[in-house]
């Protein structure tokens, strides 16, 4: 990761976990988390998730990752 | 005192008047006529939009502004510029009361009138400080306070609210910053638990499905004052004294501001007290509520007027079809049907080279927003900053192009207040600058090559209500007659809308959530031990650009950090010693003052002055669901410093 997306990739990784771990009813996480990041992302924060989840998957949840195959 | 006396700055010498170019940040400004600023401005816009696409520009609205200024400045950056990064200062006070409370009643807005507190038994004030941040409504809930209303107040800070002369809070509880949503679990296990709700209300209101999984979860031994005393501080007997008070009034209304928002939870806690409002029946009718404090004078206003990047006017999503073809016949253009970015992620992008333009409507995310070195990076790092103010401020360092405003004495529009009422504002002298701020805009999404040729703040609102249900009614006419209106306003209520969800909520059933509470990151440590939380006074307004330029200046004329006597004495801190501050995202300096206001472990000071530089040390942590700062939690380390000002 360069230096200058740092910014980006961390705030989005940190975004992501952060909904996992705090969407209040706490049933079918990843439904919810893609249901958020569909009503809320852009496109291309979702690409550049999609491309941390596969260099770096130990970063994300397990939530995160069920909810990116979903959308 | 701050808007009914403070309006000097309109005439101050600082104002900017005539339009500033330069091509490089390190340049000096050139003043130039409207016309080449616009041009300037249009050239810049448009070469980045070639060059790099239209996701590399976007805006941000002001909620100092009328609802017809931001409802063009939103039409442009969607129509002219062709994205949906729009988005607002809003994002910063309150967006979680937009979030949690569409998910929980249906609609982005409090539910009473102010007269409303007129008829409240109890009144439950949490993170807000109403005689200091709303003294005009302040001043009618004391009255009601005095006319022996219960007040329960939830705040880290002993405000004036507490004990002031003929007024004194029966409960206060004092809970440790970030810990909202524990005490509100509390109350609500103990209105649970006690056999203390409002049946018949929650079996004919409320969506029994969503009403039995909230309470298996509020019942859960875990969620009980004496589980979470640890966490939050409070005494459990005081939170189970103060459940019952408020459960059992029976006119219980909540009145919060933006220590209800401003944490990585704030959504969570606008949907807890949304679920402690529907459980105790206190929904939909004088006296009762969930109510919401705004930040600005236009907060609910700028929100309602498209600000939001996955919304159009009126809180309806980009992606719906229907809605996004109606826009689009009207405004003649094809619209995104993705959502844009939000203030934060277009910084985030400005800084790794993918976002290069920006057009930033009556505020100084320099000084209000979190991490100021990080928002400075970002600014830093654009082709195009345009900048729309009174005066130059911490943003147009960064600025290429600063298009002067317009005072609210020049404004002629409208502006929405707290309960949802849409007020005439109207010029009482000439705008100073020569052009409506609204013209100003008009005229740059004219060059961009997207025409929007209102003739007047009238014809706007026309089209804002074409195009929005809650609004249908609503016109200048219809103001001059009533002399204002609270949305909705249309077929249905012609007059407009005192009380929401009275006989039945706007998303049909209250929609209860569970609110587990999760511990923000931002945590005490052995480095920092102490937990900053951040506030406003009387006299001052917001970051103070306009207040600072006026006489009240004489009641504070700087930004003081008050700090617990054992904390001081810990630190060989005096009263009056110049400190320094240090979090994890940076440091400034501040005089210190000791103060028994807060309990041993917290800090407290404003924003109002730029050179406190108390942006510099909050922190990058935000809401889960909005993104909203959370200004309220830093951790921070105070130490004596030999200098002042850092």
């Amino acid at each position: 990761m360069s230096t200058a997306g740092d910014y980006k990739q961390q705030h989005l990784i940190k975004m992501a976990n952060q909904i996992a771990s705090s969407i209040p009813t706490r049933e079918d996480i990843p439904g919810q988390i893609s249901a958020h990041m569909r009503q809320f992302w852009t496109t291309e924060m979702l690409k550049t998730l999609r491309e941390i989840a596969a260099e770096t998957p130990d970063i994300l949840s397990e939530d995160v990752h069920s909810a990116l195959q979903s959308l | 005192m701050k808007g009914r006396f403070a309006w000097g700055y309109a005439q101050h010498q600082d104002r900017i008047t005539t339009p500033l170019i330069r091509d490089s940040i390190d340049d000096e400004w050139r003043p130039v006529e409207w016309d080449e600023a616009i041009s300037f401005a249009a050239d810049r816009l448009n070469a980045i939009k070639s060059e790099h696409g239209v996701d590399a520009i976007g805006g941000i609205t002001s909620s100092r502004c009328t609802n017809e200024e931001v409802y063009v400045v939103q039409k442009m950056v969607r129509a002219a510029f062709g994205t949906n990064n729009i988005d607002t200062c809003a994002r910063v006070c309150h967006s979680p009361t937009g979030y949690g409370l569409k998910q929980t009643f249906g609609t982005s807005a409090g539910t009473q009138d102010f007269a409303s507190v007129e008829q409240s038994d109890a009144i439950m004030v949490i993170g807000a400080n109403p005689t200091d941040a709303h003294p005009v409504f302040g001043s009618r809930m004391k009255r009601r306070l005095r006319e022996g209303a219960d007040l329960i107040v939830i705040d880290p800070r002993s405000i004036d609210l507490v004990r002031s002369p003929h007024i004194q809070a029966e409960h206060h509880l004092q809970l440790m910053p970030g810990t909202n949503v524990a005490v509100l679990n509390a109350i609500s296990h103990v209105v649970a638990t006690e056999g203390l709700m409002d049946d018949d209300f929650v079996y004919e209101r409320c969506n029994k499905t969503s009403f039995k999984a909230w309470l298996d979860f509020i019942s859960l031994p875990e969620n009980s004052p004496e589980a979470l005393a640890e966490i939050t501080g409070v005494d459990a007997e005081a939170v189970r004294a103060a459940a019952r008070a408020f459960a059992t009034a029976g006119n219980g209304a909540i009145y919060y501001g933006l220590g209800v928002t401003e944490h990585s939870q704030g959504s969570t806690m606008v949907m807890a007290m949304a679920n402690l409002a529907m459980a105790t029946g206190n929904i939909g009718r004088l006296g009762v509520g969930v109510n919401p404090l705004r930040g600005q004078n236009n907060v609910q206003g700028s929100c309602d007027m498209g600000s939001f990047p996955h919304e159009f006017v009126g809180y309806r999503h980009v992606s719906d079809d229907t809605v996004r073809e109606q826009f689009s016949s009207v405004w003649g253009v094809t619209l995104r049907e993705e959502p844009g970015m939000r203030i934060p992620n277009m910084l985030d992008s400005a800084i790794s080279g993918e976002f290069k333009g920006i057009y930033i409507q009556g505020e100084d995310i320099a000084q209000s927003d979190p991490n100021t070195n990080h928002v400075a990076e970002a600014l830093k790092a654009m082709e195009c900053v345009i900048v729309q103010d009174l005066f130059l401020n911490e943003t147009s360092h960064f600025a290429h192009v600063f298009l002067p405003g317009t005072s609210f004495l020049e404004k002629d529009g409208t502006f929405t207040n707290a309960e949802r009422r849409i007020n005439r504002v109207r010029p009482v002298m000439t705008s100073r600058t020569g052009l409506s701020e609204w013209e100003a805009t008009c005229a740059l999404s004219e060059a961009m090559g997207y025409p929007m040729p209102y003739e007047s703040a009238s014809e706007i609102m026309d089209e804002i209500a074409e195009l929005t249900p809650t609004f249908a009614g609503v016109s200048f006419d219809l103001l001059d007659k009533l002399g204002s209106v609270q949305w909705p306003c249309n077929e249905q209520a012609p007059t407009g809308t005192p009380i929401m969800h009275k006989d039945a909520f706007v998303r049909g059933e209250g929609q209860f959530m569970t609110t587990p509470y999760v511990p923000t990151d931002e945590r005490s440590t052995r480095k920092f031990p102490l937990l900053l939380t951040t506030g406003r006074i009387l006299s001052q307004y917001n970051v103070g650009a306009q207040t600072r330029r006026t006489d009240n200046v004489v009641w504070h004329a700087e930004d003081v950090l008050d700090i617990h006597e054992a904390d001081a004495e810990a630190r060989g801190v005096k009263d009056g010693d110049w400190i320094e501050i240090a979090s994890r995202a940076g440091q400034t300096r501040m005089r210190a003052r000791i103060s028994d206001d807060i309990p041993a472990g917290v800090v407290y000071t404003t924003f109002h002055h730029p050179v406190s530089g108390t942006n510099v040390i909050t922190t990058d942590n935000s809401d889960w669901a909005t993104n909203c700062p959370e200004y309220k939690v830093t951790a921070v380390e105070i130490r004596p410093s030999s200098e002042q000002r850092a």
